[in-house]
């Protein structure tokens, strides 16, 4: 059993976490495109989302565009 | 602009709101201008005068300016003075009440230099609360030299803005550098001078394009340098020795300098309009009463002036030799209180 | 001839900005936005919902004809801000930013010192920033100071409507700018807008008014008339109100004698 922290709240996943930050993306069906990701507080650009390796434990934060004054 | 608009409407400085003020046609308006005038400055400045006192330290002087009586060919006398004689003209100052000086010299750099300056201010800021310069450019390390020892403000006037002009009355000496002089209240302000004074040399060239490049060079202060406060001084070519008057064609009258004043102050309602012995007392009085908010008194050009007997050369004849105490008088009788000292070093020891 | 209004080099024929925020739903902002006529709107950046993933608030701006302006709404200090920017910044390769730091829930009232630090960072990274800030016309040119590429003065607190409540403030940080100014948080109705451009004010942004409006749609018509109508009045110049002169003897008389 594996968990990663995203968007402050515990995902359990059975056996381990996705691999990369794309698989996760893929995994909770959210578009890449629109999307902004931290890992571990690093901003990482959308073309490394494909070799950004994640482990147990990691915190993730994705974060897109609202409206907004 | 329409000339209605220009004088009530409180919309700052533009240059064409100023050219409508200064026009010959706004002259009918002169006794509107003048009441709206009186207004802001009771609003802004309320009913009180600046007095200060100028200490000229030395008469020697480099430059060749045709309309001075210190230029270089001058034959006259000339004399500085130590620091310790220094000293005895601002306790002088300082009995009569003054608590605002201005330092004048020519442009002596081999002994009115900056360890000289900077040793006299720190002398004089017991005494004092407000120190200006009136001397020759600077470089902005020398200006944060005289910040550090007590100087505040300054007054430098760019003579004429316009360039060929200059080059005519300026041919020779360090004082031919147009642009070094016209940087120098940059200089000033960036090393943190509080008070910039501006003016031109009224005579050498047409009044009113001066008036325009003027308050276009005060604007830019203004805009730039947002913590310094910016005031007009209005130097009239007088008599003096040695000052050939053919030279100068662009001489005005007291109609056309009263315009003048009273545009700037509706453009600027919170710069400060300074007003030097340089004017007879009967304009001075008349203005004070308008729009005036800081005037020189009992000033002597020369100097030595207030210690010494016997005259050394004057700048410029006085015009209005009445006593620091006949002027406060005056405007006493006029409702005004003259102010003597407005501003403490203390504060930001 | 009309003067542009140029912001960091970039020419806007429009001086109405649009916020996207309280919308009832994304469609009703699109049509909002184009009934505008605006060319720059404000976005935020919040987590993405996991549970509901697919709701994408930007597909519904056309990014071809709008340019983002993301902004820092919800950072209370300026460490957050920077964060936010950062993120902003890579997610769209734009470096503009509202800069809005408010640590207080209730009012949304910006801090000015969290404001001028945050700003200080941001512009030595190359952002483009336009600080929210209040009616503060020292801060305001310390912004300026230190290279903000606009003010953003509010006119009363977000989503209150109030109008110009800071009026007199406003007039004194448009006398001293050397950056354009833009009026922006409680413009309730379109004669605020107005009433904004006729005092010189360079461009507003408008959010709440329009988003809550009935028809949200036609109100931001108004607003983009009412936008152009106080701007013309300003360059039209109005006539002036004359005082009473004081009825006292002529201060000129001297000069006949």
């Amino acid at each position: 059993m594996a968990v990663l922290k995203i968007n402050g709240e515990d995902k359990i996943f059975e056996n381990a976490v996705p691999s990369t930050l794309k698989a996760l993306l893929e995994l909770l069906k959210v578009d890449e495109a629109t999307v902004v990701a931290e890992v571990n507080g690093q901003i990482i650009p959308r073309n490394s989302f494909y070799n950004t390796i994640l482990k147990d434990g990691h915190k993730i934060e994705l974060i897109r565009f609202v409206g907004g004054g | 602009m329409n000339i209605q608009k220009a004088i009530y409407n409180d919309s700052g400085y533009s240059p064409e709101r100023l050219e409508t003020l200064l026009a010959a046609d706004a002259q009918k308006h002169l006794e509107q201008m003048a009441q709206k005038a009186r207004q802001i400055t009771r609003q802004r400045f309320g009913n009180t005068i600046q007095l200060y006192a100028p200490i000229y330290v030395s008469n020697f002087c480099v430059n060749h300016c045709p309309y001075c009586a210190f230029n270089c060919k001058s034959k006259l006398p000339r004399t500085r003075l130590t620091i310790e004689q220094a000293c005895k003209e601002a306790d002088i100052l300082a009995s009569e009440g003054f608590r605002h000086i201005l330092l004048v010299s020519g442009e002596d750099k081999k002994f009115i230099n900056i360890p000289y300056l900077a040793e006299l201010t720190q002398k004089l800021r017991e005494k004092f609360s407000s120190i200006s310069i009136e001397i020759y450019p600077l470089s902005k390390e020398e200006y944060e030299i005289l910040f550090a020892a007590g100087i505040d403000g300054i007054a430098i006037y760019q003579e004429t803005y316009d360039r060929t002009d200059y080059a005519k009355f300026h041919k020779t000496g360090p004082k031919s550098d147009y642009d070094w002089r016209l940087d120098t209240l940059s200089r000033a302000a960036q090393a943190g001078f509080r008070s910039l004074g501006l003016g031109f040399l009224i005579g050498l060239s047409d009044w009113r394009t001066q008036t325009l490049a003027l308050t276009e060079h005060a604007n830019m202060l203004m805009k730039k340098y947002w913590q310094a406060k910016v005031s007009f001084s209005f130097p009239r070519m007088r008599p003096a020795e040695n000052v050939d008057k053919e030279l100068f064609k662009h001489m005005i009258s007291d109609t056309e300098l009263v315009q003048m004043m009273l545009s700037l102050r509706l453009c600027f309602p919170d710069s400060e309009i300074v007003m030097s012995t340089r004017e007879l007392s009967g304009f001075r009085d008349n203005m004070a009463k308008i729009c005036v908010t800081r005037m020189s008194a009992g000033s002597k050009t020369n100097p030595g002036g207030y210690t010494v007997e016997e005259a050394s050369l004057e700048q410029f004849e006085v015009a209005d030799d009445r006593t620091p105490a006949q002027v406060s008088s005056m405007l006493k009788s006029n409702g005004l209180e003259a102010v003597w000292k407005d501003w403490d070093k203390a504060f930001i020891k | 001839m009309k003067d542009k209004l140029i912001i960091a080099g970039k020419e806007f024929s429009s001086r109405l900005f649009i916020g996207t925020g309280k919308y009832s739903s994304n469609k009703i902002m699109a049509q909002s936005i184009e009934a505008s006529g605006t060319e720059m709107v404000t976005v935020a950046l919040r987590r993405v919902d996991i549970q509901n993933p697919q709701d994408n608030m930007l597909a519904a701006i056309d990014r071809q004809k709008y340019l983002l302006l993301p902004n820092t709404s919800g950072a209370r200090n300026a460490d957050e801000a920077v964060r936010l920017a950062r993120l902003a910044r890579a997610a769209t390769e734009i470096n503009w930013l509202k800069l809005e730091v408010t640590p207080d829930p209730y009012y949304l009232l910006p801090d000015p010192i969290e404001t001028l630090k945050a700003a200080e960072i941001l512009v030595k990274e190359g952002f483009v920033v336009l600080p929210y800030i209040n009616a503060d016309p020292v801060l305001a040119k310390k912004l300026q100071d230190i290279g903000t590429a606009t003010v953003m003065p509010l006119a009363s607190p977000i989503g209150s409507n109030q109008g110009l409540k800071t009026k007199s403030a406003i007039e004194i940080i448009i006398s001293q700018a050397t950056v354009p100014v833009v009026v922006d948080a409680g413009i309730g109705m379109p004669s605020h807008a107005a009433e904004a451009m006729e005092m010189g004010a360079d461009a507003v942004l408008v959010n709440t008014a329009i988003a809550t409006a009935n028809d949200p749609i036609k109100m931001a018509q108004a607003f983009k008339k009412a936008v152009q109508a106080g701007k013309e009045a300003f360059e039209a110049g109005s006539a002036g109100i004359k005082n009473q002169a004081d009825a006292s003897s002529p201060l000129t008389g001297f000069l006949r004698d």
